[in-house]
């Protein structure tokens, strides 16, 4: 991706996180979470584009998202 | 020779007329290249080509060559014609027989015992094999590929679609449903259900405190022994009536419900305590999630309510222990599975359990994530309209919540304050995004920009 613009703000991930875990989080590991979550995405994505071609809508629709995601909730991490 | 002829005053006159011994020379140089040596018809050219040909060639003495070269054009033209019409000396000798030799007589003998023999085995070298195996065994194990990860999404979406009830594959037992609806059953599993219930009845019957006037011990007895035949019976005399009033007051009582439902969820748990086992989080956070999960929401509780209503929590006895404690737990983010979309955006400011108030990512962020990733799943042109994104947000900061606390806890493990990349790396390695074939660093040039590169890589040494 080229970004001009940052791909995302730094100090609000670091304030999430610190925020549930109540830890703080060390100088660049901020980074590998949102790696981390970008690779949630990508999976969240693909699964609901294939959960929805297969109910033969044309876009992503948020109900789409949401089985997805309560799917994910079963088997997740 | 050549030179004695009048004619020969073409082009070879200046080397023919300068010296006798210009024809020596001439030759020499000729004779360098084989086969350009005359100025070749074409079959002669190909015939060349052939090691026989070579040979024959080779045989020539100089003194045979010297006599054979036509060194005046009409010599040559005539050595031409004679060569097309006549098969020369060297023109073919594919037709003639060839003298053998001990190659061809080997070959001939291959060729006579090819089908025949078979190919020889040693013995002793067989043996050393399986003694090496069991070692390779254990490096093969070792070396084995990674295991991929699973995508469960599809199998459980259909099974989820199938029935909302009861998963497809455990089926609840029928015998206790068969015995609670009376005699309507009876014409399956009737054969084995009078003596069954004749047993059971008489088990019943030491239980009970009670005992009927008419149902006196001797002729519980004698029901056994001698009515137990007649018993596969078809007419409803007074023992069978009698018998389903039992039955029916037992359950009135309760006593066997109850066991069922035990029995339900002994065989449900196993699936749902697995999830928890892996999960690291485990410990004390389960407990606390627990604890505030009962206050703020009763119904999913999963372990209390078990007995009351077993037949109805069946369904959910499967689908809610694993989501319930690890996802949904700190309420007061998100709510419950059931509500979404619309609180999150009405509450802004979150409140974490630890009671920190969460930022929330920006949604031009997750909006362009989710495009992108979108656009990489479902073609170029896919719209993420604004429910669906409220969708997004909803589950990523699910998300969040969720990978904080599992980072959390590694980095409690470690004995650590700080959560750190080591912890991060072992979340991912976890979610099976990272294994040996994919490091941190693959994943992040294909995903990060380069000045984020940069920074992880000088926070984490490989």
């Amino acid at each position: 991706m080229a970004a001009v613009q940052k791909l995302y703000p730094r100090g609000t991930v670091k304030r999430i996180v610190k925020a549930h875990s109540n830890r703080s989080v060390s100088k660049n590991a901020d980074i590998l979470i949102f790696l981390d979550y970008m690779l949630f995405m990508q999976e969240l994505m693909r699964e609901a584009s294939i959960r929805s071609r297969k109910s033969g809508e044309k876009n992503i629709s948020a109900n789409t998202v949401r089985k997805v995601t309560e799917v994910r909730c079963l088997r997740s991490i | 020779m050549s030179t004695s002829t009048p004619n020969a005053r073409g082009r070879r006159s200046p080397f023919g007329t300068a010296t006798p011994s210009g024809d020596t020379t001439l030759t020499g140089l000729q004779r360098l290249p084989s086969h350009t040596r005359y100025p070749l018809t074409p079959s002669r050219l190909v015939t060349a080509t052939t090691p026989g040909t070579q040979r024959s060639t080779s045989r020539y003495t100089p003194r045979a060559r010297g006599v054979g070269a036509p060194a005046t054009p009409y010599g040559l033209r005539a050595r031409q014609q004679r060569a097309a019409n006549t098969p020369g000396r060297d023109r073919r000798k594919s037709g003639r027989m060839q003298r053998e030799t001990t190659f061809d007589i080997l070959r001939n003998l291959g060729r006579a015992l090819a089908p025949v023999s078979q190919p020889i085995r040693s013995s002793p070298q067989e043996k050393p094999e399986p003694i090496e195996e069991p070692i390779d065994e254990f490096e093969q194990l070792d070396n084995e590929p990674e295991i991929e990860r699973p995508r469960l999404s599809l199998p459980i979406q259909e099974s989820e679609e199938e029935g909302e009830e009861a998963s497809p594959e455990i089926h609840p037992p029928r015998m206790s449903l068969a015995f609670a609806e009376e005699d309507m059953d009876m014409t399956y599993q009737s054969v084995e259900y009078p003596r069954d219930a004749s047993i059971r009845d008489r088990d019943r019957l030491s239980m009970m405190s009670r005992a009927t006037g008419r149902i006196s011990g001797d002729f519980d007895e004698t029901r056994l022994e001698s009515d137990g035949a007649d018993e596969t019976g078809i007419m409803g005399e007074d023992d069978e009536a009698e018998d389903t009033m039992m039955s029916g007051g037992d359950f009135d009582r309760g006593g066997e419900t109850e066991d069922l439902g035990r029995f339900h969820f002994d065989l449900n748990f196993p699936s749902p305590a697995a999830a928890p086992l892996e999960d690291p989080t485990g410990g004390d956070m389960n407990d606390m999630e627990d604890f505030e999960l009962s206050t703020a929401e009763a119904p999913p509780a999963p372990s209390d309510d078990d007995d009351d209503d077993a037949g109805a929590d069946f369904g959910f006895g499967l689908d809610f222990p694993p989501a319930a404690s690890p996802s949904v737990s700190p309420g007061i983010v998100g709510g419950g599975l059931r509500d979404e979309a619309i609180p999150a955006q009405g509450k802004q400011k979150k409140i974490s359990r630890h009671g920190i108030p969460v930022p929330n990512l920006p949604a031009g962020v997750v909006k362009k994530l989710a495009t992108r990733f979108a656009r990489s799943g479902a073609g170029p042109k896919a719209k993420i309209n604004k429910a669906t994104l409220a969708a997004i947000e909803q589950a990523s900061s699910w998300y969040f919540e969720q990978a904080s606390q599992d980072l959390a806890a590694y980095s409690k493990h470690a004995g650590r304050k700080t959560i750190d990349e080591s912890d991060v790396t072992t979340l991912l390695r976890r979610q099976r995004h990272i294994n040996n074939s994919t490091t941190v660093f693959s994943l992040a040039q294909k995903h990060l920009p380069k000045e984020l590169q940069q920074d992880m890589r000088l926070a984490m040494p490989p």
